[in-house]
């Protein structure tokens, strides 16, 4: 129904009855709130209308003669239109502001929700940003929708009511009034067209200047470096200078909108003081009437104007809160047969004929894979991208479905359990380790948010005497900036490793990061994984040669299958797939490695 | 004068005093505009007020025993050519404030971009990017928004209020007391409307950008939510930032709606009215003035509703001019020096009792010495935020040391003429930027004049040649076009190219770089050695093996010098040295390798 650039596998279109049902229910709770909206927009409009007939009346009542009691009460009408005007008007926005701020919290609300309960894959399949900004932008512009729907209709409200009084008065010359009105839309659009036109080009030109800039700044030391500046200034001034020209184009296509339309409402009022005066004499008309027609040209012309952007703005906003509902209704992909409490677990995991693809067309990444994992035993999976390492570990996690076979932990079916209490006894560090805003202390009680400081101390000086911590500036309470950016790669890790120490989960799970640590920081975060890895059954996805070395086990992945396991010792001796791993992988990490001639 | 890195040629100077007079010293530049502008705009408004009096003389010409159609006809015609007319002057009015508008974004960015080149690199590394960007792009954007539409409007409904006073003076003196009574009045009631809405505006700016944070945040980190099974949490916070932002908006709401310029609109009509009738009454006006003088009053309606948004553009735009400036304004410390000691350098690097800060109180480096005799390889080691790095920016002179001293070839770096001491000093940054231009470009960045031999025998040093023979182009693919991305290994390549090709006599790589495969590994370390191959080198790295075989190795600990010698001798006498390299077992390691 909709053109959309942004559409994700999971959008669905609703039909209008549906999408209308949806919009509604978000209302439900408010109706009082709804009628004080509709009443105070129609009595909005009324007395919007009443002002120039009022007014009109008062011309005629001068042309007449007219007592001034009857002057009198105009004027006190008058007055108290506008202030039913202004107070309705206070009303309506008030009810207005306060029924989208709550439809928008609890559109919010659900959607987030919708979004945490999705499983992993969907946001390996669709970008996070874009489920972000259906979060806040869609149901902010589905908002500002609402509030323009809001105002237009009392516009139109205006719009017919005067339209009514003047046919009633004389039907041709409304006619006039209204033949003008092809005229003011068409204008419109075609501007409207225009306008587009040269803000994508004047846009455009903006996003290169942009670019440059950004390119600049982020490279400046490059360019200083090489005592570049002169050039790099150069480059900037082409750009800016076409820039301007490219939006001075666009700068005077808007500058002409207005004065166009002051021509045409200018021929418009010229017209119909023309055509009524000539009303007036063959008696049509008499002085009130016609200057209530004068009045109408303005009235007309406004409504008119907002109307050609009306339908555009009002479908991009059904078409956001159309994206916002697929977020709310996409169905996660795992799912769980029971939901069994979980209890204590040793960590015994087995793999029992495990059939696993990511796509349903796509080839299978594990067939009839069987593993089993004892409990406190630390296993490496080695192997090249695309061996299955991530799969065995995702599933492991509950981040996808399986198709085939099963997954038991501690005998039992992992599809049986309760997910959420199955996810706390599971501590996952992935290999770009992910913390929040805050301080160092809050993000290792993340999953626990019960623990003290003290017990957050004691753990964290567990490693390395707690020589990373001092190394911070405020210990504990070190602020890490927007996802850890003020802690260097290496004391990222070591948070998120304590992290899971202080969670104490049965199964740890490690996705170990390639990134290279200063050999100080490094040597910490062996200790900190020393710690882990002896407390619960833990599967390594490993990238260091000092991690397979002292894993238990070594699981070497060829396209889905097992080809070797063993130590590395019993491995590098057998010389076969792992020797070739080791040999492509882990060379280089050792201490004795020289560059070769 | 400001001092500068570098000043581009041939800008004209600005007023840097005020944030107003900055702004007008930009808008003098095009000052002939100005009275295009004002002209414009007061033409427009008279003409508009053309409409109703015209009207009131047709009325004139109908209200009477013998109606004047010819009068009428001339009323019509006159309309239309004054609207005619009008829209010319509104059209010089829009697009002379549109030029204005459109050159100071054009300037302002110039001015600030050139700023920008000329700042050090202090400046540079406190300054966010992001911030800088947000300057560079919104703000100068709002200084191109203040002037059309924010002033054009402004001066524009200025004329709309005056007006009515004019005109209607001419009907009876008494008629200018209505509008008089709503320009006093509106003034006041703006003033209160717009103070009152910018706090909240503000708070509802900050509210949705703190629930958006949090939200990009938590889905950016949902697996850590999810293993964590902190889901309700999460919904919780999220809830609670969304709520914050819903009162806020509701707040803002009601301040809208509160709108008392609206409600002093309909009192000045109703007093216009009122008074009009009566005057009437008295007969001292006609039908035809009574309708032209209510038609006047109308004209109000356009001030009312632009001030809406004109003053808050002013004021942002305002806002945005103080926040480049205060950027522009902002000293640097370094100068280009261009009378200083320029040489040949060979390649001592002496550091004697160097203190370091970047933000005063805040101590990076304390009384670091050492000394490294020329075409040596200095390893630095050390936890991340030790002064790795900074050691390395003060060798180029990126900045200039508290206290102590750095003398390269025996020379204070201070004395070095810029140009010279970084040309013969190439540092290869941690964080390798390349430009989104041709591979050959960037690796001749430093060397425009390069010949394309000149840059492929550095690829060749570097071990780059045969990856960029393997790209969609060769030496001409465009890095960052058509999904062209690097590795980390091989964007370090590049840059050892790019250093390799200005000849350094002094080669500082920073290197944070960490290869997968081994096979890579053996590539980036072939190019270091060879890159470091006749000239001194400073190394600051992780690489165990490049620590182990420098010619002089300096151990960092929170700024100072915890261990300085070969690596034998602090195998001998530093302990944390000897942790690391005890941990990975060195010694067992050795029977693997062949």
């Amino acid at each position: 129904m909709f053109m959309n650039l942004d559409v994700e596998a999971y959008d669905r279109e609703y039909s209008d009855r549906e999408l209308a049902r949806r919009i509604l229910s978000y209302f439900r709770y408010q109706r009082l709130r709804v009628v004080t909206i509709i009443l105070s927009t129609v009595l909005l409009g009324l007395l919007s209308a009443s002002v120039p007939i009022l007014v009109s009346r008062g011309v005629q009542g001068l042309a007449d003669r007219a007592d001034d009691t009857r002057m009198a009460l105009l004027v006190v009408l008058v007055l108290a239109a506008w202030l039913l005007i202004w107070l309705s008007n206070w009303v309506r926005r008030r009810s207005i502001s306060r029924a989208i701020g709550d439809t928008v919290l609890e559109m919010r609300r659900d959607a987030f929700a919708a979004a945490v309960g999705q499983d992993l894959s969907f946001y390996d399949e669709f970008a996070s940003g874009r489920v972000v900004s259906r979060i806040t932008s869609d149901t902010q512009d589905f908002g500002q929708t609402v509030t323009l729907v809001a105002d237009l209709l009392s516009q139109f409200l205006q719009l017919i009511v005067l339209t009514v009084v003047l046919l009633t008065i004389s039907p041709q010359l409304t006619f006039v009034l209204l033949l003008w009105a092809p005229i003011v839309i068409g204008m419109a659009l075609l501007w409207r067209k225009w306008s587009r036109q040269v803000t994508r080009q004047g846009n455009r030109a903006m996003a290169e200047v942009n670019a440059t800039i950004f390119e600049t700044i982020a490279g400046i030391s490059v360019a200083k470096n090489f005592r570049r500046e002169a050039a790099v200034y150069h480059e900037f001034d082409a750009v800016n200078r076409q820039s301007y020209a490219i939006n001075l184009r666009r700068g005077l296509v808007l500058s002409a909108v207005f004065p166009a339309l002051s021509i045409l409402v200018g021929a418009g009022i010229a017209l119909v003081v023309y055509l009524g005066a000539a009303a007036v004499l063959a008696g049509v008309l008499v002085l009130g009437t016609w200057y209530l027609f004068i009045q109408s040209v303005d009235a007309f012309f406004f409504p008119l104007i907002n109307l050609s952007s009306f339908w555009s703005q009002v479908q991009a906003g059904l078409a956001a809160v159309e994206r916002v509902f697929a977020l709310i209704d996409s169905e996660p992909s795992v799912l769980q047969l029971a939901s069994e409490p979980v209890g204590r677990l040793h960590g015994e995991i087995r793999f029992e004929g495990v059939d696993f693809r990511y796509d349903d067309d796509g080839d299978p990444v594990l067939q009839g894979f069987d593993l089993t994992v004892e409990p406190g035993e630390t296993l490496a999976l080695v192997g090249h991208t695309g061996a299955g390492k991530s799969s065995i570990v995702r599933l492991v996690s509950r981040s996808y479905e399986f198709q085939g076979g099963r997954i038991l932990v501690d005998g039992r079916d992992i599809r049986t359990m309760d997910l959420r209490e199955y996810s706390r006894r599971l501590g996952v560090v992935p290999q770009a380790p992910f913390l929040f805003s805050g301080t160092v202390a809050e993000n290792i009680r993340y999953a626990r948010p019960e623990l003290s400081d003290a017990a957050i101390e004691e753990v964290a000086r567990r490693i390395g005497d707690g020589e990373w911590l001092d190394a911070m500036p405020e210990g504990l309470s070190t602020d890490v900036g927007e996802r850890g950016s003020r802690l260097s790669m290496g004391e990222r890790q070591l948070v998120a490793l304590v992290r899971v120490l202080v969670q104490r989960p049965a199964i740890f799970i490690l996705d170990e990061a390639t990134a290279s640590i200063d050999p100080f920081t490094e040597a910490q975060i062996q200790e900190a994984l020393d710690l882990i890895l002896s407390e619960s059954t833990s599967i390594v996805i490993a990238h260091r040669l000092s991690t397979v070395r002292a894993a238990d086990r070594i699981i070497v992945l060829q396209s889905g299958r097992i080809t070797e396991q063993g130590t590395h010792d019993e491995l590098i001796a057998a010389r076969g797939n792992y020797a070739d791993l080791y040999e492509t992988y882990f060379r280089h990490q050792s201490p004795d490695y020289h560059v070769p001639a | 004068m400001t001092v500068a890195e570098f000043t581009a040629d041939n800008r004209p100077s600005t007023n840097r005093t005020s944030v107003r007079r900055w702004v007008l010293s930009h808008v003098m530049r095009h000052w002939w505009l100005v009275p295009i502008v004002l002209v414009g705009a007061f033409g427009n408004a008279a003409l508009a007020g053309a409409v109703p009096v015209l009207v009131g003389r047709a009325f004139e010409a109908m209200d009477r025993a013998q109606p004047d159609m010819a009068g009428v006809r001339t009323a019509a015609l006159l309309i239309l050519l004054s609207q005619v007319l009008r829209a010319a002057l509104q059209l010089a009015r829009n697009f002379g404030s549109e030029l204005i508008g459109q050159r100071l974004e054009r300037d302002a960015r110039d001015e600030l971009y050139a700023s920008l080149l000329g700042k050090s690199m202090t400046f540079h590394t406190l300054q966010p990017v992001g911030d800088t960007m947000a300057r560079a792009t919104n703000d100068v954007r709002e200084i191109n928004l203040m002037l059309n539409p924010g002033i054009n409007l402004v001066i524009g409904s200025a004329n709309f209020l005056i007006i009515p006073v004019l005109f209607a003076a001419r009907y009876d003196p008494l008629l200018v007391v209505p509008p008089l009574f709503f320009i006093v009045s509106y003034a006041w009631a703006l003033r209160r409307y717009l103070r009152t809405l910018s706090p909240i505006t503000q708070r509802a700016r900050r509210a949705f950008g703190d629930m958006n944070a949090r939200l990009a945040e938590s889905i950016d980190g949902i697996e850590v939510v999810k293993s964590a099974a902190q889901e309700e949490a999460e919904v919780g916070r999220f809830t609670r930032l969304a709520r914050e932002y819903r009162d806020a908006f509701v707040a803002q709401g009601d301040q809208e709606a509160r709108f008392l310029p609206l409600l002093l609109l309909g009192l000045t009509i109703s007093f216009g009215f009122a008074l009009s009738l009566l005057l009437f009454g008295r007969g001292r006006l006609s039908v035809g003035d009574v309708v032209a003088y209510m038609g006047l009053l109308q004209l109000f309606m356009f001030p009312t509703w632009v001030s809406l948004f004109a003053y808050s553009q002013v004021s942002s735009g305002m806002a945005g001019a103080e926040r480049i400036l205060e950027l522009i304004q902002r000293q640097t410390e370094l100068d280009e020096n261009r009378k200083g000691h320029s040489a040949r350098i060979r390649g001592e690097i002496v550091f004697q009792h160097v203190d370091f800060s970047y933000v005063e109180g805040r101590r990076v480096l304390r009384d670091v010495s050492f000394t490294l005799a020329p075409g040596r390889t200095l390893a630095l080691v050390g936890q991340t935020g030790t002064g790795k790095t900074t050691i390395a920016r003060l060798i180029n002179r990126t900045y200039d040391v508290d206290s102590g001293v750095v003398l390269i070839d025996g020379v204070d770096v201070r004395d070095w003429q810029l140009e010279s001491l970084r040309r013969q000093v190439s540092i290869i940054e941690q964080d390798l930027f390349l430009f989104s231009r041709t591979v050959a470009e960037n690796i001749a960045f430093g060397c425009p004049d390069a010949t394309r031999d000149e840059i492929e025998r550095a690829a060749r040093e570097a071990q780059a040649h045969d990856f960029i023979l393997a790209m969609p182009e060769g030496y001409q693919t465009v890095i960052g076009e058509r999904g062209v991305t690097l590795s980390g290994g091989q964007r370090q390549r590049l840059a050892i190219a790019r250093a390799l090709l200005t000849e350094p006599r002094i080669l500082i790589l920073d290197d944070a770089t960490s290869a997968i495969d081994s096979a890579t590994e053996d590539q980036i370390q072939r190019a270091i050695a060879r890159a470091s191959a006749g000239r001194t080198t400073v190394l600051i790295t992780h690489r165990l093996s490049q620590i182990r075989w420098a010619d002089l190795i300096v151990v960092l600990r929170g700024g100072r010098v915890a261990a300085s010698g070969t690596h034998d001798e602090l195998m001998e006498t530093s302990a944390p040295y000897r942790r690391i390299f005890a941990r990975l077992g060195a010694d067992e390691d050795r029977s693997e390798v062949s």
